[in-house]
């Protein structure tokens, strides 16, 4: 028989030449990709968003220390797959840059803890962790979270990195001005009052808030994460079809709307560029984990996301509603992946 | 008949990957042949379990080109001594294939000699002497001389030109020059080597199956060849053989995929070549083709490519059919001291072998040694995110994502609803993932449990059907007893009333006769 002497090998199975592509890689390319759309955040609205994003991350990672420790899983291992880490920076850039330091505890605790690890940790979750996270505070505390600062061109005073830190953590806001003064509801925000008091969007959108096609400020971060959502695709992170889907179904959804009565409807444009459609679009509705994975589904379910999300901010009580179109759409990706199910090679008819 | 393949119109499959294809060492270096080994063991299992029963003893001698073991059925093939020697064994060893399975395996102490039961002829034929061969003398030929698929799936070559599966005309032969895996170089040393052979035997082929053209696939990425057979082409005037440079992508030389990239069609799901009128055949199985016919020499060698990073003088060699991997990678001057893995194929589908005494197989295209380092995995496997990157490079079109879901979750029938039985094992999901899981383990194992629960299922069936005739027998045999039974008993019924007539005549009679009495008196 064979010769003992002989060496044994390694036997695992093919590839037998890996590939250098990482979970953590792909997690780092979104941060990178999220970047540009950071520093334009703190061009427009200072540096509270600085801080906020460390609140965030750091809040992420320890809740998801603390729940592997408990589930007894490697700390280490899923501590440096950075989707944690991305999570946390999502939540961040949907909120205040002046939101009070447990808006992000909480947040977080049911982003990492509720929504990922009680659904069975990394890739088991059904729901995006940073829109549930979002979705909690945005309900349990709209005042909190519609208290936004107004772009710096038009602020009439500019908040140092100190100041910002004192409002963030002890609430405290500078003595010399008034609080009215340097706080300002966010554009959609505004829109959602203004109609409520009788006001046509045109004189809504003529106020200094309100910028080319969104609202100011606003506008560059939009673009900027366009910009981000196209290296991804480019590094192939991120197919074009969910982007695709809830751009244009955005515009085809609501351009109706805004021609049968503009004054009450908002344009597309101003859908597009204010609020968080095109984060949404490029970086929330394309997470693999709990979108679709047929490439007919990932239409579906961006065209979805839009529907819904232009539904909310027209019809609904809040302002905006991508975290909603993509929580409602992440329960019915299991569906539309049954139902759509692609054809596989050779299993389409001949012509 | 129109023709399927227009040379300056390709197509494109979905999916498939870039690889860095290292394939200049071992073709810069040339191709040359081995010397004869001591030993050579040669496995009769051919095509997924189809294994020739030995027509030789332990202790006899054999010649080279000798029969040795012949096939039970139509599906297997011929085996032939690769050397002369003795037959120093036959028993259960590893073989070169997938899990390295145990199975028959003739193992000859050759003595050197290399002597030859008959001795090929030495001119080549004429390509106008082909004119004198009728199809079934080629297929005749294909079978007698131990020819299988020498691409790898080692598919018994008779069978794609038997009668019985020319449902439609061929129209086109694809002869597969384009081997899209990384590292392996041995079809394209062969066309570089033997043009003229591979030639003659399109031209054999193409007879056999009765086929209007034919179409050498070359990779794009290799330079010369094209040229060089296109005039050999021309020298002897053939116009119904063409060369296509296909662009090299991962698997590009998959059998699907090439006929995808040359004609745009696709074959149906759980189809054949043949159901579009084509035939698809390795390089090496033409060469082996025409040196059987032409030469008379059956398959006893083939070329190999080895490879690898641990390999100091990667090349090509003419191998027998039997040798001992270890010997060949010996005289490719392989540093075994850091070989970490030694494969059987190339990177993307080939199989680790567990040691290296095994013998090489006639679908054995490639040896690879590689170190740990080259072969190790970028961190640790990680739970699926559902990145999607699979179902981009999938060629069969699959969500390779949803399968894992459902075969790991243990939903089995929901992964063959997700056309589980259509992904071909090539490896590009797994090879993308950057949770690093070995996808295609799994697609294995969730088709061997389905084949299995099917296999039981049919058998249950069977036995159920069995059952339930058992139980109408059992009922049909009593309802005729009782029907019997019934017969009978009316039967008896009737002797009752028979004789309870009987009795009342007799007893009229009895009753005459008393008066007649009481009369006379």
């Amino acid at each position: 028989m064979n010769n003992p002497n002989s060496k044994t090998y390694n036997t695992q199975s093919a590839p037998h030449i890996p590939n250098t592509n990482t979970v953590a890689k792909v997690m780092l390319t979104v941060w990178l990709a999220l970047i540009p759309a950071m520093i334009a955040h703190v061009w427009f609205f200072g540096t509270g968003i600085i801080i906020q994003l460390n609140l965030s991350i750091f809040f992420a990672l320890m809740f998801e220390a603390i729940s592997l420790k408990i589930l007894k899983k490697p700390i280490k291992l899923y501590l440096t797959d950075y989707s944690a880490f991305v999570t946390g920076i999502l939540f961040a850039l949907c909120i205040s840059p002046i939101a009070p330091w447990w808006i992000s505890f909480i947040g977080m605790f049911f982003a990492i803890v509720v929504s990922k690890h009680l659904f069975g940790g990394l890739g088991q979750n059904i729901f995006n962790p940073a829109m549930v996270g979002f979705a909690v505070v945005l309900i349990s505390f709209p005042q909190s979270m519609s208290v936004w600062l107004p772009p710096h061109s038009i602020s009439p005073y500019a908040f140092s990195f100190v100041e910002n830190l004192q409002a963030i953590f002890f609430n405290q806001f500078p003595d010399s001005v008034a609080f009215d003064t340097f706080t300002q509801a966010t554009p959609l925000d505004s829109i959602k009052t203004g109609i409520g008091q009788q006001l046509s969007i045109s004189e809504i959108t003529s106020t200094p808030l309100f910028g080319d096609f969104g609202g100011l400020g606003w506008e560059w971060i939009a673009n900027l994460y366009f910009v981000g959502g196209l290296f991804l695709i480019y590094k192939r992170i991120i197919t074009w079809r969910v982007p695709a889907a809830v751009i244009l179904t955005t515009i085809a959804f609501s351009l109706p709307f805004n021609l049968y009565d503009a004054d009450h409807f908002i344009g597309p444009l101003q859908h597009l560029f204010s609020g968080g459609l095109m984060l949404g679009a490029f970086f929330i509705a394309t997470d693999p984990t709990t979108g679709c994975s047929s490439h007919k589904g990932q239409l579906i379910f961006g065209a979805g996301v839009a529907i819904m999300t232009i539904l909310v901010r027209e019809f609904g009580n809040f302002p905006d509603g991508v975290a909603f179109g993509v929580l409602l759409m992440n329960m019915s990706a299991p569906l539309i992946d049954r139902l759509t199910i692609p054809k596989p090679f050779g299993g389409k008819k001949h012509a | 008949m129109v023709d399927l393949i227009q040379p300056n119109h390709l197509h494109s499959f979905k999916g498939g990957l870039k690889l860095k294809h290292h394939k200049n060492d071992s073709l810069n270096n040339g191709l040359s042949r081995l010397k004869i080994p001591d030993d050579l063991y040669i496995s009769l299992r051919i095509n997924r379990g189809n294994i020739a029963k030995p027509i030789v003893k332990v202790g006899d001698s054999v010649l080279k080109g000798q029969v040795i073991a012949k096939p039970d059925n139509t599906r297997g093939c011929y085996i032939h001594a690769s050397s002369s020697g003795i037959v120093a064994a036959i028993d259960e060893r590893e073989t070169a294939s997938p899990d390295a399975d145990i199975s028959t395996v003739i193992h000859i102490q050759t003595d050197k000699e290399d002597k030859w039961i008959k001795l090929p002829l030495q001119e080549s034929l004429d390509t106008k002497k082909i004119d004198a061969f009728t199809a079934d003398k080629i297929i005749t030929a294909i079978h007698d001389g131990g020819l299988v698929g020498l691409g790898g799936a080692g598919f018994p070559t008779h069978l794609k030109y038997s009668n019985g599966n020319k449902q439609k005309p061929i129209n086109t032969l694809i002869i597969n020059g384009a081997e899209c895996e990384p590292y392996i170089t041995c079809d394209e040393q062969l066309m570089m080597d033997y043009a003229d052979d591979l030639i003659i035997g399109s031209l054999l082929l193409m007879k056999a199956a009765g086929a209007k053209n034919a179409v050498f696939a070359i990779e794009d990425q290799v330079g010369g060849i094209k040229s060089e057979l296109e005039s050999k082409l021309k020298e002897r005037d053939i116009t119904d053989i063409s060369v296509v440079k296909v662009p090299t992508i991962y698997p590009a030389g998959g059998e699907k995929q090439l006929i995808k990239v040359l004609t745009g069609l696709e074959v149906p799901t759980s189809g054949l070549p043949l159901d579009l009128g084509i035939i698809v055949q390795n390089v090496g199985t033409i060469k082996a083709l025409c040196d059987y016919v032409t030469h008379h020499k059956p398959l006893v060698e083939r070329v190999i490519t080895v490879a690898g990073d641990s390999i100091n003088k990667a090349q090509n060699f003419i191998v027998p059919i039997g040798t001992p991997i270890k010997y060949l990678l010996e005289q490719a001057d392989c540093q075994f001291a850091s070989t970490h893995r030694i494969i059987i194929g190339g990177p993307m589908m080939g199989y680790a072998m567990p040691n290296s005494d095994i013998g090489i197989d006639k679908t054995s295209n490639c040896i690879l040694a590689l170190t740990e380092e080259n072969t190790q995995h970028h961190g640790e496997t990680l739970p699926c995110i559902r990145c999607g990157e699979c179902v981009n490079v999938c060629p069969a079109e699959l969500l390779p994502q949803q399968l894992h879901w459902y075969i790991n979750g243990g939903n089995l029938e929901k992964a063959r609803e997700h056309h589980l039985f259509d992904c071909i094992e090539c490896g590009a999901c797994a090879w993308v993932c950057p949770s690093q899981i070995k996808l295609v383990d799994y697609y294995r194992y969730a088709k061997s449990e389905l084949k299995y629960l099917d296999f039981k299922r049919t058998k249950s069936d069977e036995a159920q059907i069995r059952h339930e005739q058992r139980e109408a027998r059992i009922e049909r045999l009593k309802q005729e007893r009782i029907a019997k039974r019934k017969k009978t008993r009316s039967r008896t019924r009737n002797k009752d009333k028979m004789q309870q007539d009987l009795k009342a005549v007799l007893d009229r009679v009895n009753t005459a006769k008393e008066t007649k009495d009481q009369l006379d008196e």
